[in-house]
């Protein structure tokens, strides 16, 4: 792999993985492979299920794994990070070990003297398009719907705020997929529980150049929007390795 | 095996996985002829195991057939060129 020092052309290094699932059986499991990322990644992506429940110790066994890595964290919390209502302490603990966690909100990085821009939010389900839940009927059913829209408003907000930080490269950051192409090789009767188009549709209004998600493990990591964003998912099953790296071109400034 | 008893017995199984305890929804279960076959892949071996003995104790009487993989986590060997 080619090491920072020695590259050439104007290209972000993103190194990207979901659904590691950490609980304190599989402390340091990843570490050794995360302590290589200084020589061949500028960022290191985390999309949500970090946890197996969502618990306290389970996210200190993440915090240790990803603490004073040498490369900037950035993560989105995904649903088993949820599970034990804990989510706001699953939080703390890694912003506390210097992880940048977003939902509905983005962050600016230096990157070989430019900037780039990772806005993230963990999304929901609800199905893609024409086959889809709509906001009707019983409260939990409008809930639920809700839950899925608000999620992709707050990451079309998080990207429609990056275009005015003049970022040479623009990714969103999901736990849930955005399309189905990444689904491929989940059955077709639970996509609706994998991801949502509203996702994709913010991500085509608001503009991005790579858009990475996990969550659906026995998917597929290629795809890409209706708006020919390329969409990659690194749910750790499904890329096979510690980590996916995608070297993303920086935009002419 | 009897076809009704056993697919709810399946679903059990598949609840159960998702349950508390275990949370792994990664793990596809499906009937393949009078046998169950489990495919995905956990993080480690001993979750691995888990699984197993879970299907085992679950699915007891039924021939259970499982091609369950342990994430590798050792870094990739090249990068994605995306131009």
């Amino acid at each position: 792999m080619t090491p920072g020092a020695e590259r050439d052309g104007a290209f972000v290094r993103v190194a990207a993985v979901g659904d590691i699932h950490l609980s304190p059986d599989c402390r340091g499991l990843l570490r050794p492979s995360f302590e290589t990322l200084p020589l061949c990644a500028d960022v290191l992506l985390l999309a949500g299920d970090l946890t197996r429940h969502g618990t306290v110790p389970e996210a200190e066994v993440v915090a240790e794994e990803v603490r004073d890595l040498g490369v900037p964290v950035v993560a989105v919390l995904g649903n088993h990070d949820y599970h034990s209502e804990r989510e706001a302490d699953v939080t703390r603990v890694l912003t506390d070990a210097g992880v940048t966690v977003l939902e509905g909100d983005r962050v600016v990085l230096p990157v070989a003297g430019r900037k780039v821009g990772v806005a993230g939010a963990k999304g929901f389900c609800g199905g893609f398009a024409g086959r889809s839940a709509g906001e009707f009927g019983e409260r939990e059913m409008k809930d639920f719907v809700r839950t899925a829209r608000r999620g992709a408003e707050s990451l079309h907000r998080a990207l429609a705020d990056m275009s005015a930080d003049g970022c040479a490269a623009r990714i969103a950051l999901t736990h849930f997929a955005p399309v189905p192409d990444t689904l491929a090789g989940e059955p077709v009767e639970i996509y609706p529980f994998l991801g949502s188009y509203l996702l994709a549709e913010a991500i085509d209004e608001a503009g991005a150049d790579l858009a990475v998600h996990g969550h659906a493990h026995l998917g597929t990591e290629h795809g890409m929007t209706a708006g020919g964003v390329r969409v990659r998912n690194v749910a750790q099953p499904v890329i096979g390795r510690a980590f996916a790296l995608y070297h993303l071109p920086l935009a002419a400034s | 095996m009897n076809g009704g008893e056993s697919e709810y017995r399946i679903a059990r199984f598949r609840e159960r996985l998702a349950r508390e305890d275990v949370a792994e929804l990664g793990v596809r279960v499906e009937v393949r002829g009078a046998s169950i076959l489990l495919t995905g892949t956990l993080p480690t071996a001993d979750r691995r195991d888990e699984i197993l003995r879970l299907a085992s104790t679950e699915l007891a009487g039924i021939p259970v057939h499982a091609d369950l993989l342990v994430a590798r986590a050792d870094p990739p060997d090249r990068p994605e060129e995306l131009s």
